[in-house]
C-alpha cells in the first residue's frame, strides 16, 4: 500500500516536471539586492524599481529604449493650446491583476495618491504642476495644470497606475502589489526571491511569452556569475563593467549593453570656501581628465559626459562644446592663482561606499593633487554619507546618481535656487530664469536652446563636475531572446522576451 | 535539578535583559538615521515629510520611551512589525530561521560525527604518518575561510557537474531532494572548520585519557583496543568536546552570514545584515534577542549532557 502510494507520487512528480518543462518558462533572474518594498509610489531603491516598474505596474505614458515618450495605459492624448489641460484617452480592456477594470477613476485616484501628504510619496514633486485630475468618463482623464509643464508626459511614465481603493492605504501595496502590467505578483520570500506570474489578461495580445519572472536575490557577485554560466540563472540585469568583462566570451552567455543614464559626479559645496569661488570650481574641471577615469576605473566601458547623459540624444551637448573638458593642469593652477586661494587647496572628499565610486574617487584625487589641490578622501558608511549629503555637510563628494529621461527632472531640483536636492546651495539667477522658462516652454526648439545654455554654464562652473557615463551591461543566456537593456535600468522589455 | 533549572532560567532572563538594552542603544549609535537611509540619495523629500515618516515609525520619541514601549510589547510576545515591509517581525524571523537551523544541524552532523573517529584515529596513530597528515589537514581546515571554500566548491561543481544546482534555497517540505542538494555544499563548507577544530580537540583529550591508569587497567584486563578507546577513554574525552559543540551551535544559530551570502541562502545571518544596513530597528532587536536566547539555551542543554556523560557532575 505504502509502496504503491509512493510509486504513484513519484510518477505524478515526474509528470508534473515534464509538463513544466514543456510549457513556457519562468525566467530565473539573478540580482544583488532585494527590494525593500513594492509600493510603486513609495519605493526608492534600484532593486525595487527593477521588479515593479513595467513588470507589475504601468504608467499613462511609457518611454522606449531611446527614452522617447510613447503611449502607455493612455493610447492617446491632447494638450490644450495654453498647455494647461491634458486629456488622456485610456486603452480599453485593461484589467488590474485582481480582475477589476482599470478606469479613469483609478488614474485620478493615482494622481491624488502620489500628491497626498499622508502617503508622502517621494515622486510627489514630479507631479507638482498638476492642480487637479478628474475622470471625464470611464475612458477619459483630464489633468489641469497650474502652469504649462514640458516634462509632464515623461514624468507620467514613472507614475504607476494603481487601483482607486488603495488611494489612502500606505501598507497594502508594499506587500501585495496590484497593477496592470504583464506580470502579476505571486510570492515574496525576503532575502530569497520574488516570483511574478504571467498576467493572462494582459491588454497586449500574446504578451508576455514567459510564464513568469523569478528574481533571485544573490548578494555575492561570484555566485551570480557562476549561476549564469551554469544556466541556473538566465539573466543578470544591469551589471557593472568589471562583472561584464569577466563574463564576456563564456559559452552560452551574451552581453547586452547600452549607455547608462546614471552618471558619476563630484559635488562641491558652494556655500563655503574654497568652492564658493566659481574659478576654483572651474579649476577642478580643468584638473580632471575624464578619459583617464573611464580607462582606469571603468575598464574603458563608458564615456566622459557633461550635465546630461549622451544617452539623451535629443538634449545632450557633446563634451567638445565644453572648453574645461580638455584636461589642463597648468590652466587649473593658473585659475587657482586668479582666485586668490592658498595653494595647495586642502579639501575633504566624502566617498559613497560603492566600488566604482571609490575607484573613481582615487583617480580624481590624484588628478586634483597634481593641479594644486590637496584632497583627502573620506570613505563613509552609506547612512553617514547620505546624512552628510542631505545636510550639506561636505566640501566635496564623489557619488553616482540615477539620471532622468527629461532634463527638467534633474536640473530643476538640483540646480534651481532652493531646489529639493540642491544640497550644494547653488544659486545662479541666470540658471534659475532659464530653468523656469524651459519648464513651461511648449516650443521644443526654444526649450532645447534654453537647456543648451544651462549645460554650458553648469559644465565648467556649476556645483557639480560631471565625470562619466558608464556602459550599462546585462548578461544573459543565449537562449533569451527579445530582451533589451534600457538606459534607465527598466526591465520592461521582458514582456517581449522568450526563453 | 530544579534548582539548577531555576538558576539557569534566571541567567537567561538577566542575559536577555542586558542584551536587549545594549542592542537597543548600540544600533541607535550607528550614524545615519533610518528614514534618511530608506529615502536614499535620489529623493526629493522635504524635512516635514521626514519628520512625518519618523513619527510614523515611532522614532521621534525619546530613546528611553522607545525602549519601554518596545520591551512592553516584546514581553507580551509582540516584537512589532518590520519598519519597511510592514510584516510582523516574528514572521520574518521564522521564515529565516529554518534555513539557518537546517544549515546548523547538517554542518554540525557532518563535522561532529566525523570528528570523533578522526580524532580517535589521530590519537591512536600518534606521531605516525596518518596523524601528521591529518594534523596538517586540520590546520588547513581551520585556516581556510568558509566563504572561500564555498566559492571554490561552487566553481568546481559548476565546471564538472553543471546539472547540480547548488544556489539558493527551497524548503524541504516543497522539494526534499532539491533542498538537500542545495544544502550539501554550504554544509560541507561550514563543516570543514568544525571538523578540523573538533578532531584536534578529540585527539588531545584522547591522548590525555589514554595515559590514565584506568586505561592501562582496561588494557590489562585484556579488552580489545576498540573497546578501550570507544568505551573507556572516549567517554572521558567527551566533556571538552561537548562544550565546543555547544559554543559552535550557538554561533551557527546566529547565521553563518558569509556562507549564506555566497550560497544565496535566506537565513538569519542575512536577515540581521540586511536589517542593520537599512536600520530596521525592531527587526535587529528581535533577531539578536532570539539568537542570544538560542545561544543560552544551547549551552544550558550542553550542561545537561555533561550530567549524562559524566556521573561525577550529578553529585
Amino acid at each position: 500500500m505504502f509502496r504503491s502510494v509512493l510509486r504513484s507520487a513519484v510518477g505524478a512528480g515526474v509528470l508534473v516536471a515534464a509538463m513544466a518543462s514543456a510549457s513556457a518558462q519562468v525566467l530565473e533572474i539573478g540580482m544583488d539586492n532585494g527590494p525593500t518594498g513594492l509600493d510603486p509610489h513609495l519605493i526608492t531603491a534600484f532593486p525595487s524599481f527593477m521588479v515593479v516598474n513595467g513588470n507589475i505596474y504601468e504608467g499613462l505614458t511609457a518611454v522606449d529604449k531611446d527614452l522617447k515618450v510613447v503611449p502607455g495605459l493612455a493610447e492617446s492624448w491632447t494638450v490644450s493650446s495654453d498647455g494647461k489641460t491634458y486629456t488622456f484617452k485610456l486603452r480599453s480592456g485593461v484589467k488590474f491583476h485582481d480582475g477589476t477594470d482599470m478606469t479613469a477613476e483609478d488614474v485620478a485616484a493615482t494622481i491624488r495618491r502620489v500628491q497626498s501628504k499622508d502617503i508622502a510619496s517621494p515622486l510627489a514633486s514630479r507631479l507638482s504642476a498638476i492642480e487637479g485630475a478628474k475622470a471625464v468618463d470611464a475612458q477619459t482623464v483630464e489633468l489641469t495644470l497650474k502652469e504649462p509643464s514640458a516634462p509632464l508626459l515623461s514624468s507620467l511614465a514613472t507614475i504607476a497606475v494603481v487601483p482607486s481603493e488603495t488611494e489612502t492605504n500606505k501598507d497594502i501595496l508594499q506587500k501585495a502589489p496590484v497593477g496592470t502590467g504583464p506580470f502579476k505578483f505571486q510570492e515574496w520570500q525576503p532575502n530569497g526571491f520574488i516570483l511574478l506570474a504571467k498576467n493572462d489578461a494582459y491588454w497586449q495580445k500574446d504578451t508576455p511569452k514567459l510564464s513568469g519572472l523569478k528574481f533571485n536575490i544573490v548578494p555575492e557577485s561570484a555566485t551570480r556569475q557562476v549561476g549564469l554560466t551554469n544556466g541556473q540563472y538566465a539573466l543578470l540585469p544591469n551589471i557593472d563593467a568589471a562583472t561584464a568583462l569577466q563574463l564576456k566570451g563564456k559559452p552560452n552567455v551574451t552581453l547586452g549593453e547600452t549607455l547608462d543614464l546614471a552618471y558619476t559626479l563630484i559635488g562641491m559645496n558652494v556655500s563655503k570656501p574654497p568652492f564658493d569661488n566659481p574659478k576654483v570650481r572651474e579649476a577642478v574641471n580643468y584638473a580632471i581628465n575624464r578619459q583617464e577615469i573611464v580607462d582606469a576605473a571603468l575598464f574603458g566601458a563608458g564615456v566622459p559626459g557633461g550635465p546630461l547623459s549622451p544617452a539623451l540624444k535629443s538634449w545632450a551637448l557633446a563634451v567638445k562644446d565644453f572648453p574645461c573638458y580638455s584636461p589642463d593642469p597648468a590652466k587649473a593652477q593658473a585659475l587657482l592663482k586668479e582666485a586668490g586661494v592658498a595653494v595647495p587647496v586642502a579639501v575633504t572628499m566624502n566617498v559613497l561606499p560603492r566600488q566604482d565610486v571609490k575607484d573613481i574617487a582615487q583617480v580624481v584625487q590624484e588628478q586634483l593633487n597634481k593641479a594644486g589641490f590637496k584632497v583627502e578622501l573620506k570613505n563613509q558608511e552609506q547612512g553617514q554619507f547620505i546624512q552628510d549629503w542631505r545636510n550639506s555637510n561636505f566640501d566635496m563628494f564623489a557619488s553616482i546618481n540615477a539620471g532622468s529621461p527629461d532634463p527638467d527632472e534633474y536640473f530643476y531640483r538640483t540646480f534651481r535656487t532652493g531646489g529639493s536636492t540642491n544640497v550644494f546651495k547653488y544659486s545662479n539667477a541666470e540658471i534659475d530664469q532659464l530653468l523656469d522658462q524651459a519648464r513651461t516652454q511648449q516650443d521644443p526648439a526654444a526649450r532645447k536652446s534654453a537647456y543648451d545654455q544651462v549645460q554650458k554654464t553648469l559644465a565648467c562652473s556649476g556645483p557639480v563636475a560631471h565625470l562619466t557615463y558608464g556602459t550599462l551591461f546585462s548578461a544573459m543566456r543565449d537562449k533569451l531572446k527579445g530582451y533589451e537593456v534600457m538606459p534607465n535600468r527598466s526591465l520592461v522589455t521582458l514582456k517581449n522576451a522568450s526563453y | 535539578m530544579s534548582r539548577i533549572l531555576l538558576s539557569r532560567l534566571i541567567d537567561l532572563i538577566v542575559v536577555l535583559f542586558g542584551v536587549s538594552i545594549i542592542v537597543f542603544l548600540m544600533i541607535r549609535l550607528i550614524p545615519g538615521d533610518a528614514v534618511a537611509i530608506m529615502l536614499g540619495a535620489n529623493t526629493e523629500i522635504t524635512p516635514e515629510r521626514m519628520a512625518e515618516l519618523n513619527s510614523r515609525v515611532g522614532l521621534d520619541k525619546p530613546v528611553v520611551e522607545q525602549y519601554l514601549i518596545w520591551a512592553g510589547s516584546a514581553l507580551r510576545g509582540d516584537f512589532g512589525t518590520s519598519l519597511w515591509t510592514g510584516r510582523p517581525v516574528s514572521t520574518e524571523i521564522l521564515n529565516h530561521l529554518w534555513p539557518t537551523l537546517e544549515l546548523t544541524i547538517l554542518s554540525l552532523l557532518i563535522g561532529a560525527v566525523l570528528a570523533v573517529p578522526v580524532g580517535c584515529w589521530m590519537a591512536q596513530t600518534r606521531g605516525g604518518a596518518a596523524d601528521v597528515a591529518m594534523r596538517i589537514g586540520a590546520i588547513a581546515g581551520l585556516t581556510i575561510p568558509s566563504f572561500w571554500l564555498g566559492i571554490v566548491l561552487i566553481l568546481l561543481f559548476s565546471a564538472f557537474m553543471p546539472s547540480f544546482s547548488s544556489l539558493g534555497y527551497v524548503p524541504f517540505s516543497e522539494d526534499p531532494l532539491g533542498n538537500l542538494q542545495r544544502m550539501t555544499l554550504p554544509s560541507v563548507a561550514l563543516a570543514l572548520p568544525i571538523l578540523a577544530n573538533l578532531s584536534r580537540l578529540v585527539r588531545s583529550a584522547m591522548l590525555d585519557a589514554l595515559g590514565q591508569d584506568y586505561v592501562r587497567t582496561a588494557r590489562a584486563k585484556g579488552l580489545s583496543e576498540r573497546k578501550v578507546i570507544y568505551k573507556h577513554a572516549l567517554r572521558n574525552a567527551l566533556i571538552p568536546f561537548l562544550t565546543s559543540v555547544g559554543i559552535m551551535t550557538g554561533y551557527l544559530l546566529g547565521g553563518a552570514i558569509v556562507v549564506e551570502q555566497v550560497f544565496a541562502i535566506p537565513g538569519l545571518g542575512r536577515l540581521i545584515l540586511g536589517a542593520i544596513a537599512e536600520r530596521n530597528y525592531p527587526l535587529i532587536q528581535a533577531t539578536i534577542l532570539i539568537v542570544t536566547a538560542g545561544f543560552v539555551v544551547v549551552n544550558f542543554l550542553v550542561d545537561f549532557l555533561y550530567v549524562i556523560v559524566d556521573p561525577r557532575v550529578r553529585a
